[in-house]
């Protein structure tokens, strides 16, 4: 669907993206995860074809560059900036992205009412955004990406700055949307998210890909295994494992154990592995 | 999720985008403020302190009596006693001069003949009076018309109220009738008069009024106004308003192209642009939307002042064409300040501060503060590299100027050119700097 072949973008001295190299599958949620700074928006603009790269190319499948106006048609994006104008409805900016995206008449009515729909703010669309709650903010910005039926869609941390019940309502409609079969490239810096959505996930730090597989691939692939912590003899006991219910069987047959609770691998002990930090202490 | 194929038109994005901005602008009532409703201040204002009038106590007429008759006198003692009038006895070129300079609203001339004429009211040239007025007085000269056709009419009510005047005027009506030809109308003079003469012997003259004057029209005319209308287009505004108008209607155009150079810069730092980019528009769609907009922006806000200054204070362009031609110049020129404005810098704020440390300078030195004819005339050779000082003459050759075409042509040019390069600048530079 989407391939970026050893890509590299650099401002100044600053290198954004160093030889960053990926394909995205047909139906597929891809997640970049990685901490604030590490290439993940300027891979979604050079993506789209927004930032022309220093080297390398992006391809979208059967349909050539995305600088072309007509591939982007084909395109969707839902910035990490709330891009959306406050002074106007959401119904209103909804109407004018889509006659950007060449929609008018009809079409143009039922996709509003649709991305409204979709956004669950039917009841307020003629209600200014800048009235809007954040949650519903980004909701609005999501749908607004949706609106022209994209083949490809973008979302950089479509979640950012959002309270938890939002962020859930936000990540129920990307699954509708990968249940549909829609193909996302989705970028965060929260691994809950990555673990929840994405079919694979690219682990990206400074502009380079550092392991791109599945969520289980990665923690295999990448020595993340469970730990068992067990209180034996009133004495903490912390005990790596790849199968913890085998670890803790064993250890009731040495010893008493008065409590124990077994800590899951997650991509940020991934992360941690394979850069020496975790994701979020930037 | 299976939407309907997009159309594909060049324009449709562009209009939409055009009709975004102008919305946004219409809801920031800011904007919509320093757009409209400062420039109209500003120019009631100065156009208030440097004499433009604004409520007139009274209307200052010039009157000039080339007659020299007792009937002339009476005519203008009338007049005078009219409410709300001051007449200033003058001579006729002095009087004219000043209705064109617009010092008197109008002019009231009494021309050799007239208490003759009034003698012999019922035969030969009916009395005339010539009434020169300002055509950006309007409502005060047809007020003032008014006024001078019923102290002339007051002398023919005052024939049909009796006396031997009234009679002895009948008489000798008689008598100059039976020197004429034999005619129709000299019939049916005669039969008119001796029905007069039938009329004041009745005794109920005494209390005729205005009726008798109405019945006793048709081919006959008591009295003719002429009237005529007085500008001298070269030689200087009619009011203070024709001075503070095009000034106004700059500041209304410098604000609006700050205010849409600022809402691009905003686009790209509230990621709307980036929104935009992303979908199937070029650069070149993105901005002629921007410009459409602001184009058509500073187009309504010309057009609002414009109506303003004509219905409120009488600023009345000579030509509509020629108005409309300097508008539209002055429009393209900001649409290109506005691009440039736009591009050369990266935040709000830069933008903001640099918009107005740009335009202030040129605005003073262009005209747009001072009047271009009181400056010294090295300042206003300086001025010549300001597009305010183009645009300012464009306005005023339209308003008051009594600008050809051809001399209309020059300022129009600078202001196209000017707006041309700014676009191809301006449109440059920002595309280097969002890429």
């Amino acid at each position: 669907m989407l391939t970026l072949a050893d890509l590299r973008k650099s401002y100044g001295a600053t290198v954004a993206v160093d030889g960053l190299s990926l394909r995205v599958e047909p139906g597929e949620v891809l997640g970049l995860l990685g901490p604030n700074g590490a290439g993940k928006s300027t891979t979604v603009h050079l993506a789209l074809g927004l930032l022309a790269p220093d080297a390398g190319t992006v391809t979208v499948d059967g349909l050539g560059p995305p600088t072309a106006p007509a591939v982007r048609g084909h395109l969707g994006l839902a910035p990490q900036a709330l891009a959306l104008y406050g002074d106007l409805t959401g119904e209103e900016n909804l109407r004018f992205l889509g006659r950007v995206h060449g929609l008018a008449g009809r079409a143009l009515a039922e996709r509003v009412d649709w991305a409204l729909d979709f956004a669950a703010l039917t009841d307020r669309r003629r209600d200014r955004v800048s009235a809007y709650s954040g949650g519903m903010q980004r909701r609005l910005n999501l749908a607004a990406a949706l609106l022209h039926d994209p083949r490809l869609v973008l979302l950089d941390e479509p979640t950012a700055g959002v309270d938890p019940q939002s962020r859930n309502a936000i990540l129920d409609r990307i699954l509708e949307l990968k249940r549909a079969g829609l193909t996302v490239v989705y970028t965060t810096h929260y691994m809950e998210e990555a673990e929840r959505l994405c079919d694979r996930v690219a682990i990206v730090d400074h502009g380079k890909v550092l392991a791109l597989d599945t969520v289980p691939g990665l923690k295999r692939t990448h020595g993340a295994q469970a730990v068992l912590h067990a209180t034996v003899g009133g004495e903490e006991r912390r005990i790596p494992a790849p199968d913890p219910a085998a670890a803790l069987q064993r250890l009731m047959a040495e010893a008493r154990v008065d409590d124990f609770h077994v800590e899951r691998p997650d991509l940020e002990q991934v992360f941690l592995k394979l850069t020496g930090r975790r994701l979020r202490d930037e | 999720m299976s939407a309907p194929a997009p159309t594909t038109s060049t324009m449709g994005p562009v209009l939409a985008m055009a009709l975004k901005d102008l919305r946004l602008l219409v809801r920031n009532r800011a904007a919509l403020f320093f757009a409209l409703g400062w420039p109209v201040l500003m120019a009631v204002f100065f156009g208030l302190i440097f004499g433009g009038g604004g409520e007139r106590a009274r209307l200052e007429v010039g009157v000039v009596d080339e007659d020299h008759s007792k009937q002339s006198a009476a005519l203008l003692s009338r007049l005078g006693a009219s409410e709300g009038l001051t007449l200033t006895p003058l001579p006729r070129g002095e009087a004219e001069a000043r209705v064109r300079r617009g010092k008197l609203v109008g002019a009231v001339v009494v021309p050799k003949g007239y208490g003759e004429a009034e003698a012999r009211l019922f035969h030969g040239e009916p009395r005339t009076l010539e009434l020169a007025v300002d055509p950006a007085h309007a409502a005060e000269a047809a007020m003032l018309e008014g006024m001078l056709t019923g102290a002339a009419m007051q002398s023919f009510q005052d024939l049909f109220s009796g006396g031997q005047a009234s009679r002895r005027m009948v008489d000798q009506a008689f008598s100059e009738l039976e020197t004429m030809p034999d005619g129709p109308w000299r019939a049916a003079t005669t039969r008119f008069l001796g029905e007069v003469r039938t009329f004041l012997d009745s005794g109920e003259a005494a209390g005729a009024t205005k009726d008798g004057a109405a019945a006793a029209r048709g081919e006959w005319k008591p009295l003719v106004i002429e009237k005529r209308a007085l500008r001298d287009e070269g030689a200087g505004p009619s009011s203070a308003f024709d001075v503070t108008f095009p000034q106004g209607i700059i500041w209304g155009v410098i604000g609006c192209a700050l205010g849409f150079a600022l809402s691009l810069v905003q686009e790209r730092t509230r990621g709307t642009l980036t929104r935009l980019r992303a979908a199937p528009l070029s650069a070149v769609q993105v901005l002629a939307g921007k410009a459409l907009a602001c184009f058509a922006a500073i187009v309504a806000v010309e057009a609002l002042l414009f109506a303003v200054g004509r219905v409120g204070f009488g600023v009345r362009p000579a030509s509509a064409w020629l108005a409309a031609a300097a508008a539209a110049s002055v429009a393209f020129c900001f649409v290109g300040i506005m691009m440039l404005v736009a591009s050369m810098g990266r935040t709000e704020q830069a933008v903001s501060g640099l918009g107005w440390a740009i335009m202030m300078p040129l605005t003073m030195v262009g005209g747009g503060m001072v009047p271009l004819f009181a400056m010294p005339a090295w300042m206003q050779t300086a001025g010549t590299i300001s597009p305010v000082r183009w645009a300012i003459l464009a306005l005023e050759g339209a308003i008051w100027r009594g600008f050809s075409p051809a001399q209309l042509a020059l300022p129009c040019a600078v202001l196209l050119a000017v707006g041309a390069a700014g676009l191809v600048v301006g449109t440059w530079r920002y595309r280097a700097a969002v890429d």
